[in-house]
């Protein structure tokens, strides 16, 4: 049995009490092994439950078991990966399908399942076997602008990027922490989704769950002993329920099943291909964030990300601009666009930009489209036009069967060719290009001769046309093909003798180009800002009010901080850290910091110790820590000192506890002690949260590292090797030889066994309760 | 100057959009006329108001007058144009429908007799109430009365130049009499058609219209129509027989490119006044076909009259979908609307796909239909799903791509070389080529590697001189390269063509329409084979189609076939994968984005103005368009419009708008009540939109579009 379990690519394997059962159904021909893994990391786990149940579930368990390990270990080393999870699903002997897993989805399952995982945990023991590095993925490694690869991008990264980086990677986990917290106090009674799983004793539950939490991490070093710990705790709980459940509806919906596999498969093989950039976009202030996109994020997903970050106002202007320096043009992107596309057609070396900031013109087609529409006529009564007038105008040219493109019709400046004249011709916009009248010809449709049609260039603005080439006007329109990036002779530039002419033809432009989509993008964009508008409103406090942009919420977390580490935040590089790190310290002061992401991720590195605290709030239910320091004796150490140290700042910053049940306020203060502990040896100073900005992801690093994996890669900095050493003694020293990429084994089985703590400290509250 | 018109509006009727109404719903506009009541003379009176009065003289009239009986004479159609009138004896309180009884019984025929009517010719009307005595409706023993059926045959010529010969009313309103015809052909919405009055043909064409094909719907049962039901996607008459479903399909299946010579003889508008002669044509929505002088089996013309197509759906439309992209086809092939050559070559792009799909896929509407049912459609996805599963599977297992390759020749323009052409070993893979110095060297690492995705594909062939290259634009940082692929043979050339047109889109080889791009590049080459090589391959497939009855005659000129073939499959490329649905809808999207779309020109002269001027009409705004330099002078939207008044005397239309704005214009080349019509309709058509329910308003259509003389 175990052998069978255990072998492939190297992976973590988590076997279950049910595996008389797995046998079983296996034979039955549908089983499914799960496979989940890391993609970037190539960390494998493999974790095997009862083929009865549904995938859903085993999904959800190996998701349990492996996420949080995974993501610490992750946003430490590598500031630069994916937030990214693998499933390999197998089909028995046959077909084998890969799956990926966005963040988002995991998210969500999470609190979907958080029944049956209950019983779960208890069930299934795992075993560890050393990732290898799977073929298939090599290619898609990391992809980071700017950067050569992975390792590169991390150092080039500055400290603060990382951060960004890593509380971007732990955000999801913490959020999905906060669910399970939530779910967990409400799990008096079995969610609904468990329904088929006799609901599993509760005091019972606890008690295996614990069991399991230390043979993970002991896992690590040791596979054999780690099941064999696992067995027998949860066969006593949870071995039926499964069987009875999952026996009937297995067979009853073989052929569905097989056909929705095929269909995931196909699905997941596209995302499996899926690129990742890590980008960096610099906000209105000056200060920047980092953000991870995978290609199929539209331009949309990531505002609506940045706006979590920023807490902005979430206004429909909000965009991201991209700018080319070398050409000097600047472009916004439209909200149906995928992001990393244009972005990958930039040269290694581009100072090109993203920028996140309000564009009035980005949507003002919608907002007064008669300005467009009928710029014929005098501006007077274009201004008193009625809101009935202009909703009916955009409905007229955007609701029909077709999109109506402005009449547009004038005399422009041209140079192209790469010629260095300026010279004029009388343009005219149709949905189908732009043409000009040839000299001596009429304007009639017949005669104009076509300039340029869309399928392939975009529109930017030229900047600074006037000098750089002695343009007539400095109001200047550049037409060229994405993925030209320097100066060439395909570059169309057109000069128009006002701004607003400009505006008129830039955005008649992207109506021909982008039509409907445009107008889409207008509505979810509205939609959005009214919600968040409704919510801000509510939100409000004082400090957060003000913060319709990015800018002032920052201002404010600076001067939160300014209290208790005024020296740090002063410095250059830190703004941007600050605009990261800062979210954390606002909630404390607001009432309910609502972008718990943000702030959430700090705290993960602290986890262990600090969780508990956040999640039930109730400073009484540290017991946790205990139980994990049982598991993972490394970790136990910290932990004392972290307590302190957090214990410290609650001083300075009357923190968590009160606010809100919200995880991600407590997380805050803790983080900042293990910084100091680890990563922080080299920085001078201490407590103070702030720290993380600096050296974030080391805090974590140390934690988890100290468990299992010794090692750790080329990212980590310097001072977290030696407090791993140290650790590693401590542990067993059987493991680290087995792993080909310890780290990412290390973070998987550390990670699962935080996670499992603190979930078992949660439900102990339950229990409790 | 304003008197003037006030004095004599005593005869104009008068059309106000209230203000508060069309805020609140849009849907009432308030319409008022405002003379209606003032004195009842004749034409300008409403009936509603007018008969309650002489419902009254008539009562006392009828207490006065002892009832003598005299004879009412009545020509019985059925007996045949020779046959002398009927005559019966009446009295002057008897109501039609005793006439009709009386008449009936004294002609001795036995038939159906219920669509029967009297037609009181002197005063060119209807007596329809039959429970309206004679007095009432003024008759007197010198009537000539007609006593026919109110439905007759039509020679009708459809959008597609097709003409069907069916029967339609000639007693209600041309506005119901369409709503009819809509019906019996299956085209929703037939507010948006209209009838007009054909251009006249010339002489020498006569015996070929003799030849003509007629549809004959005139066996339809009118009962039937009035009750449609679906049978095999289609309305249950069509169904009936073989015939009636070859009717039905050329009604909802698009007719083959026209022979250039078809094109080049019908008659095209040279001038936006000729197009405004056109609009001349049209027939009064609120008056019936008799009485604007249409007889039993004359021609008219029906068309979508209104450019507002509301709830255009490809499921129930196709008959609909049909009609208007042929009506949208032959406006760009008869230049009716302008378009530049681009746009030309696209729209020549479609009609050719167009064409090829709907050979390939005849049974596309019915089938389409048979979606509804909920089980086929599950059927055909789990077919879908089947197709996926195994193309999963092999992906899967053998996750070999397909590839080319071959011995091309390159050249690169950019390079300043004067060695031209040099041949390398090519391969094809995925969305790239590379190539290398021979085959045996093709392990390791090639010269170059070009990604072709982002890149513009161009054709130079010349078959004759079997000439193919494929010229490359690719992009890159420092801006597009430029490079020539010389293939060898056709059938090199079209796989090589085919697998950088979908690497220029991001799709690979594996692509399931690469096999069908192939195809469509060797049928283009096919038909430049036989445009060039004069009539010798006669025989060539059906496929090839002579370029010109693509496009409008200005190419016939300008362009000869075989210049015109790269142009189009130029246009083609980016099209070839649409359904042919999907096409259509490409097509009438194109079309409706022109800037000349949806104009009707009626040629006005302005108040005050002492030149012609053209009025255009669209959709949602009044044009004023100088004769002279075809300039757009002004527009004015509908929705600013308060009020309008239409002086029928002096033909004058007067409009209001907000802002105190006025304008005045008399209509030169169509009556004032066509442009009266179409201001009204498009208003109307613009209500639709906010009205939730399904059936049309035709009182409020009546009352925007109705003159002093509406019903």
């Amino acid at each position: 049995m175990m052998t069978d379990l255990c072998h492939r690519e190297g992976g973590l394997f988590f076997s279950s009490e049910l595996r008389k059962n797995t046998v079983h159904a296996r034979n039955a021909v549908t089983g499914l092994d799960l496979n989940f893994r890391i993609k970037q990391e190539e960390t494998v786990r493999e974790p095997k439950c009862n083929p009865q149940q549904h995938t859903q579930v085993c999904l959800h368990v190996a998701v349990i078991f492996g996420l949080l390990g995974f993501f610490l270990k992750r946003a430490i080393f590598q500031g630069a990966t994916h937030v990214h999870v693998a499933f390999i699903l197998k089909l028995t002997g046959e077909s084998r399908i890969i799956t990926f897993v966005k963040m988002d989805d995991i998210d969500a399952m999470f609190s979907d399942l958080l029944g049956e995982m209950d019983l779960l945990t208890q069930s299934l023991g795992e075993e560890v076997v050393p990732p290898k590095p799977l073929p298939s993925t090599e290619q898609d490694i990391n992809f980071s602008i700017g950067f050569t690869g992975l390792n590169a991008s991390i150092n080039e990264l500055e400290d603060n990027d990382l951060d960004a980086l890593m509380a971007d990677l732990v955000a999801d986990l913490n959020a999905t922490e906060e669910k399970i917290a939530a779910e967990i106090q409400g799990l008096h009674v079995p969610p609904s989704s468990s329904s088929d799983l006799p609901p599993p004793p509760k005091g019972l539950s606890v008690q295996p769950s614990y069991s399991i939490t230390s043979s993970s991490s002991s896992g690590n070093n040791n596979t054999n002993s780690s099941s064999s710990v696992t067995t027998p705790s949860s066969s006593t709980t949870s071995t039926l329920p499964p069987t009875q459940s999952a026996k009937p509806t297995m067979e009853e919906i073989e052929a569905q099943m097989k056909a929705d596999k095929i269909k995931l498969a196909l699905e997941k093989l596209k995302e499996a291909k899926v690129k990742k950039l890590v980008v960096k976009v610099l906000m209105n202030d000056g200060s920047s964030k980092t953000l991870m996109v995978d290609e199929r994020q539209t331009v949309r997903e990531v505002l609506e990300n940045l706006f979590e970050k920023t807490h902005c106002d979430c206004n429909v202007d909000w965009s991201l601009c991209e700018t080319n320096h070398e050409l000097q043009l600047e472009r916004t992107f439209e909200d149906h666009e995928n992001l990393v596309e244009p972005l990958l057609a930039w040269t290694r070396d581009s100072e090109n930009k993203v920028l996140f900031q309000e564009r009035k013109d980005k949507f003002e087609i919608f907002k007064n489209p008669q300005n467009f529409y009928l710029w014929k006529k005098d501006k007077k009564s274009l201004k008193d036009m009625k809101d009935k007038d202009k909703e009916l105008l955009v409905e007229e040219n955007f609701c029909g069967t077709s999109i109506i493109v402005p009449d547009l019709e004038g005399v422009l400046f041209l140079k192209e060719d790469g010629k260095k004249s300026w010279k004029q011709r009388l343009f005219q916009l149709r949905a189908s290009g732009i043409y000009y009248v040839p000299k001596g010809k009429t304007k009639s449709s017949r005669d104009l001769v076509c300039f340029v049609q869309f399928n392939n260039v975009n529109v930017y603005y030229g900047k600074d046309v006037k000098n750089r080439y002695k343009a007539p006007t400095d109001f200047c329109f550049v037409l060229k093909h994405p993925q030209i990036q320097k100066e060439s002779q395909y570059i169309k530039y057109l000069c128009c003798d006002d701004a607003w002419t400009m505006n008129l033809w830039v955005t008649g432009i992207r109506i021909a180009k982008y039509g409907a989509s445009l107008y889409e993008n207008y509505q979810t964009a509205g939609r959005k800002a009214a919600v968040s508008a409704a919510v801000w409103t509510n939100r409000s406090t004082p400090s957060s009010s003000s913060a319709s942009t990015p800018s002032p919420t920052i201002k404010a977390k600076t001067q939160t901080q300014a209290n208790g580490y005024a020296p740090k935040s002063q410095a250059g590089p830190p703004n941007q850290g600050i605009g990261n790190l800062p979210p954390p310290p606002p909630p404390l002061n607001e009432i309910l910091p609502p972008p718990p992401p943000d702030p959430v991720f700090p705290p993960p590195p602290p986890l262990l110790s600090s969780k508990p605290l956040p999640q039930r709030q109730q400073p009484s239910n540290f017991p946790p820590p205990p139980l994990s320091m049982d598991s993972l004796p490394p970790p136990p150490p910290p932990l004392p000192p972290m307590d302190t140290s957090s214990e410290d700042p609650p001083d300075f910053l009357p923190p968590p506890p009160a606010p809100a049940g919200f995880s991600s306020l407590p997380p805050p203060p803790p983080p900042a002690p293990a910084a100091t502990f680890y990563g922080n040896a080299n920085r001078s100073l201490p407590p103070p949260p702030p720290d993380p900005e600096f050296l974030p992801p080391p805090p974590p690093d140390p934690v988890i590292l100290a468990p299992g994996a010794p090692p750790p890669p080329p990212p980590p900095p310097a001072p977290i090797a030696p407090p791993q050493a140290a650790a590693q003694p401590r542990k067993m020293g059987p493991a680290p030889p087995k792993r080909t990429t310890p780290l990412l084994q290390g973070g998987g089985g550390g990670g699962g066994g935080d996670f499992m703590s603190e979930l078992m400290s949660a439900m102990k509250k339950r229990t409790d309760h | 100057m304003y008197h003037s018109t006030k004095a004599v509006s005593q005869k104009s009727s008068h059309f106000r959009l209230a203000e508060t109404d069309k805020e609140e719903k849009g849907t009432n506009f308030f319409f008022d006329r405002g003379d209606t009541s003032s004195e009842g003379r004749g034409r300008t009176t409403h009936h509603k108001l007018l008969y309650p009065r002489e419902d009254c003289c008539e009562f006392s009239r009828r207490r006065l007058t002892s009832m003598a009986a005299w004879d009412l004479s009545v020509t019985v159609e059925d007996l045949g144009s020779d046959a002398p009138p009927v005559t019966i004896s009446v009295a002057s309180d008897l109501h039609v429908g005793g006439v009709i009884v009386k008449l009936v019984e004294k002609t001795q025929i036995k038939r159906d007799w219920s669509d029967h009517a009297l037609w009181w010719e002197q005063k060119q009307r209807w007596l329809l109430r039959t429970a309206w005595t004679l007095e009432k409706y003024g008759i007197h023993a010198d009537a000539r009365l007609l006593f026919m059926p109110q439905h007759k045959p039509l020679k009708l010529g459809l959008p597609n130049g097709k003409t069907v010969w069916l029967r339609a009313c000639f007693s209600n309103p041309v506005f119901q009499t369409v709503m009819g015809i809509c019906r019996m052909l299956n085209i929703r919405h037939p507010e948006e058609l209209s009838l007009l009055r054909p251009v006249e043909e010339k002489k020498k064409k006569k015996d070929k219209d003799l030849a003509e094909e007629i549809y004959d719907l005139t066996e339809v049962p009118l009962s039937s129509v009035s009750r449609p039901c679906l049978y095999n996607g289609m309305p249950a008459h069509f169904a009936d027989s073989e015939q009636m479903e070859a009717v039905y399909k050329m009604l909802s299946v698009t007719q083959p490119p026209p022979a250039p010579e078809v094109i080049a003889k019908q008659y095209r508008p040279a001038s936006v006044v000729d197009k405004a002669h056109i609009n001349g044509r049209w027939l009064d929505s609120s008056r019936c076909l008799k009485q604007q002088g249409i007889q039993e089996n004359d021609r008219l013309w029906l068309r979508f009259k209104y450019y507002a197509f509301y709830d255009m759906d490809p499921k129930y439309d196709a008959v609909r979908l049909t009609q208007l992209y042929e009506q949208a086809r032959w406006a760009i092939l008869l230049e009716d609307v302008d378009c530049t050559e681009e746009e030309m070559m696209l729209f020549g792009a479609l009609q050719y796909h167009i064409n090829k799909v709907s050979l390939s896929e005849p049974q596309m509407p019915s089938s389409s239909a048979a979606l509804d049912d909920l089980e086929s459609a599950l059927q055909s996805l789990e077919v879908k799903m089947e197709g996926y599963g195994n193309s999963a599977s092999d992906l899967l297992e053998n996750m070999t791509a397909p590839e080319l390759n071959d011995y091309l020749k390159i050249f690169r323009p950019k390079r300043l070389t004067l060695k031209g052409y040099k041949q390398y070993w090519f391969k094809f893979q995925d969305t790239s080529i590379s190539y290398f110095k021979s085959k045996e060297e093709s392990i390791g690492e090639p010269i170059q590697q070009i990604n072709l995705k982002g890149c513009e594909v161009a054709p130079d062939v010349n078959v004759a001189a079997q000439k193919f290259l494929i010229r490359l634009l690719i992009p890159a940082p420092e801006g597009m390269n430029e490079v020539y692929l010389r293939c060898e043979n056709e059938q090199q050339y079209a796989q090589w063509m085919a697998g950088c047109r979908l690497a220029s889109k991001g799709k690979s080889l594996a692509d399931s329409s690469f096999q069908s791009e192939i195809q469509s590049i060797r049928s283009f080459l096919a038909m430049q084979k036989t445009n060039s090589g004069s009539s010798n391959n006669a025989a060539a497939s059906d496929e090839s189609i002579n370029t010109h009855s693509l496009v409008s005659p200005r190419y016939h000129k300008k362009y000869k076939p075989k210049q015109l073939t790269p142009r189009i499959l130029d246009a083609y490329q980016n099209i070839a994968q649409l359904s042919l649905t999907d096409a259509l809808m490409r097509f009438l999207q194109i079309w409706q984005a022109l800037p000349d779309f949806g104009h009707s020109y009626v040629v006005v002269r302005f108040k005050g103005s002492r030149k012609d001027e053209v009025l255009g009409i669209a959709p949602n705004r009044l044009i004023r368009i100088d004769l002279g330099v075809g300039d757009v002078v002004k527009t004015w939207r509908y929705n600013n419009m308060k009020q309008w008044n239409v002086n029928w005397d002096i033909k004058q239309m007067a409009i209001e708008f907000e802002g105190n704005v006025n304008i005045a214009f008399g209509c030169v080349t169509a009556d004032c009540k066509i442009v009266h019509e179409f201001i009204g309709g498009y208003i109307f058509m613009s209500t639709r939109s906010r009205e939730k329910s399904d059936t049309l308003n035709e009182e409020l259509f009546h009352k925007l579009t109705g003159g002093h003389e509406a019903l």
